[in-house]
């Protein structure tokens, strides 16, 4: 007998209105117990599927390590969000996020705002009343009353137990080294954001967009090493200023590359500013010379025009150029300023620094050479590296001889002084035009990047008039016993209303450590100086840069690790006799 | 045997929800004690780089140069000091075994020891 069976029994033998309300709850003839079986089914499904989220969301728990979601808590935090360390590149600090709170008000808050004035007035008497009694009456729900105050501060603050008042605790980044470095790694707003130089370098490598997301607020950030060092960027600022002060000039630049990676390990340009304050950096004389001017190098240029002659292969150490009488162009004449008044050979056209024998040198290649040379070692487009402050070189519209006769010695042509020393850099290292960074590189990185430009034997022959130069030319007083300096010297006359001024120069030298096997170059820079009695009223760059650049020397090769040599042959014997054996 | 089985899984089920409250209890203490060392860590993070910044702040090449200025009378180097290590002079030879007692003693007794110049580079085969 079937349990339907015996439930229609039982459904027959009950009372007619049991009968009644069992037939309108389930209507007749249905099979309840199998019915009671599905529904204990479906309710365990649903319990076990219950369990099963649970579980799941257990091991979820489990697995995930607490990470985003325990930080939050902490409310009174990182306003300011934090920046990664830079360094120098011995590990030297140069910039370092330090919590510091800052205090802030809700304004509803507030219960009485004359009392809050009051006793915050009294324990920071620099507040302005006015201000403050106008910031704690305000609509708005948060104002900042002061940021970073001291730790002192804060706890008197907090005896004070004012309502709506609070502390929130920011990074605030700091420069130990003031202004040493300021032009370099610029600094950051109130806000902690990158304003200038490799702090704003930073922001656009996608830190800003951390900062948005609200992410960035742990310093255990991967610290950025810079190739500057701080010592000799020490050394370089030290020399400059006691320069500048010697000679009266206006500013003072300096700049040291590492010729065979294009890093650069000093740069300085003064005035410069404290970027612990920067509000300092918007005076206009502080600006950085060496990548936001752009200046006619003058003399130093020549070694441009001299290299593209010889690497031509038109022109040798041996070829002579008429430098007898001024050269007569429409109506300009070029002079000289070291005047020999007959036929001059490479070496000499060099080292008597002829701006004739160099006018002549590149008129002999033609304007398109001239151009097409200048253009490959990178003097004609603006030069873009980390610092996001960078010049465009002014280049004539119309490029003509005449064009070509000056800017073959260095004027006509305004380039930010740190491309002419990628272009320098470029003639001595082998002939690698190397883009320089303000970031670590090898050697081998400096390789893959570096394009060649002029050929070997045509970079020996510049090493070679380069030491020349030193050892009997215009940048004898640039010789440091047992470094082997090269050096060209440049004096440039400066536009002043229009015309060339024969009082207002800038001078400008370039060095080479050591001249036989460069490794580093060494740019100094003087703006206006004066003639003193020391030597002898002449403001040329042989007597005022030449020196300090030897100063410069002389301080920097130990700490760059260069090994004093003496009792070396002149430059004719070593360097040439070896670009020989080479061949 | 029902009802065995029945008290098994009831006691079972007590000692279960004791020992799922202990370890919750335990995991919240380890909770808070994580967050507190997390705490401890940044603080502690914080304060290295704040004595950092002061240690480089003193350790600023301009200010230990005129310290040194002002309380030194030592000059900038020279390139002629330098010199290689290969052209270093020999160790001048010691007059005294360095276990000797008393030095001085050693050197009245053989008074021949004390003759030896004082210069920089020892005797030809002299050892010692």
């Amino acid at each position: 007998m079937g349990a339907a069976d015996i439930q229609a029994t039982e459904a027959a033998r009950a009372p007619w209105h049991r009968r009644l309300s069992a037939t309108l709850l389930y209507g007749r003839n249905i099979d309840r117990p199998a019915k009671a079986k599905a529904r204990i089914g479906l309710a365990i499904v649903a319990f076990a599927l219950g369990y099963a989220v649970i579980g799941g969301r257990l091991v979820m728990f489990a697995a995930v390590p607490e990470s985003h979601m325990s930080r939050r808590a902490g409310g009174t935090d990182a306003v300011a969000t934090a920046r990664p360390d830079i360094l120098d590149r011995n590990g030297e600090i140069l910039a370092i996020d330090v919590r510091m709170p800052s205090l802030f008000a809700e304004p509803h808050r507030i219960i009485d705002v004359d009392e809050a004035v009051e006793l915050l007035t009294a324990v920071m008497p620099d507040l302005e009343v006015a201000e403050l009694r106008e910031r704690l009456s305000s609509k708005r729900r948060f104002v900042w009353l002061k940021r970073e105050i001291t730790p002192k501060q804060r706890t008197e603050i907090h005896r004070l137990g004012l309502p709506g008042i609070g502390f929130m605790h920011e990074n605030k980044r700091i420069y130990p080294n003031g202004a040493g470095v300021s032009h370099l790694i610029g600094h950051v707003n109130i806000d902690n954001q990158g304003i200038a130089g490799i702090e704003k370098w930073l922001d656009g490598r996608g830190l800003a967009d951390l900062h948005m997301a609200g992410l960035a607020t742990d310093r255990l950030q991967q610290p950025v090493e810079l190739a500057v060092d701080l010592r000799v960027q020490h050394a370089l600022r030290d020399e400059l200023n006691k320069a500048r002060e010697k000679y009266k000039a206006k500013a003072a630049a300096g700049l040291v590359t590492d010729a065979r990676t294009g890093e650069i390990v000093a740069m300085v340009s003064v005035p410069d500013y404290d970027p612990n304050n920067p509000r300092e950096a918007l005076d206009p004389t502080r600006i950085n010379r060496l990548t936001t001017g752009v200046f006619e190098m003058g003399s130093t240029f020549k070694a441009l025009t001299v290299a593209m002659a010889l690497d031509s292969g038109k022109v040798s150490l041996n070829s002579s150029f008429d430098a007898r009488v001024p050269l007569q162009y429409g109506r300009f004449t070029i002079h000289d300023y070291h005047a020999q008044r007959r036929v001059l050979t490479v070496p000499e056209i060099f080292t008597y620094s002829s701006n004739i024998g160099t006018a002549r040198m590149a008129l002999s290649l033609g304007v398109e050479h001239h151009k097409w040379f200048l253009r490959k070692l990178g003097q004609l487009d603006r030069l873009r590296t980390e610092l996001p402050e960078s010049a465009e070189p002014l280049v004539p519209k119309r490029w003509g001889e005449l064009n070509t006769v000056t800017i073959a010695f260095g004027h006509g042509l305004s380039v930010a002084p740190l491309q002419a020393m990628m272009a320098n850099a470029a003639l001595f290292n082998g002939g690698y035009l190397i883009p320089p960074t303000f970031r670590k590189r090898s050697e081998q990185e400096a390789m893959q990047l570096a394009t060649r430009v002029i050929k070997s034997e045509t970079s020996e022959k510049m090493r070679y008039l380069m030491r020349l130069n030193v050892e009997k030319g215009t940048a004898t007083r640039a010789d440091v016993q047992g470094y082997y300096v090269g050096g060209k010297t440049g004096t440039s006359e400066k536009v002043i209303n229009g015309r060339y001024s024969k009082t207002k120069v800038l001078n400008s030298f370039t060095a080479l450590l050591p001249a036989d096997q460069p490794r580093y170059l060494l740019l100094v820079m003087l703006d206006e100086p004066q003639g003193i009695a020391e030597t002898h009223n002449f403001a040329t760059s042989g007597w005022n840069t030449a020196p300090t650049a030897a100063a410069v020397i002389a301080r920097i090769a130990p700490l760059l690790g260069i090994q004093p040599r003496f009792e070396l042959p002149s430059a004719d014997r070593l360097i040439l006799a070896s670009a020989k054996e080479s061949r | 045997m029902m009802r065995f089985l029945n008290i098994c899984v009831i006691a079972g089920l007590v000692f279960a929800a004791a020992y799922v409250y202990r370890i919750k209890f335990e995991s919240t203490r380890q909770a808070e004690r994580v967050a507190k060392l997390r705490m401890e860590i940044r603080r502690e993070h914080d304060a290295i780089a704040a004595l950092r910044a002061e240690w480089s702040k003193l350790d600023n090449p301009a200010r230990i140069q005129e310290l040194a200025e002002r309380h030194l009378a030592l000059k900038p180097i020279d390139a002629r000091q330098f010199d290689r290590l290969d052209r270093l002079p020999e160790r001048p030879p010691v007059l005294v075994p360095p276990d000797a007692a008393d030095p001085i003693g050693v050197l009245i007794e053989n008074p021949e020891i004390a003759e030896v110049p004082t210069s920089s580079v020892r005797a030809q085969g002299g050892k010692r």
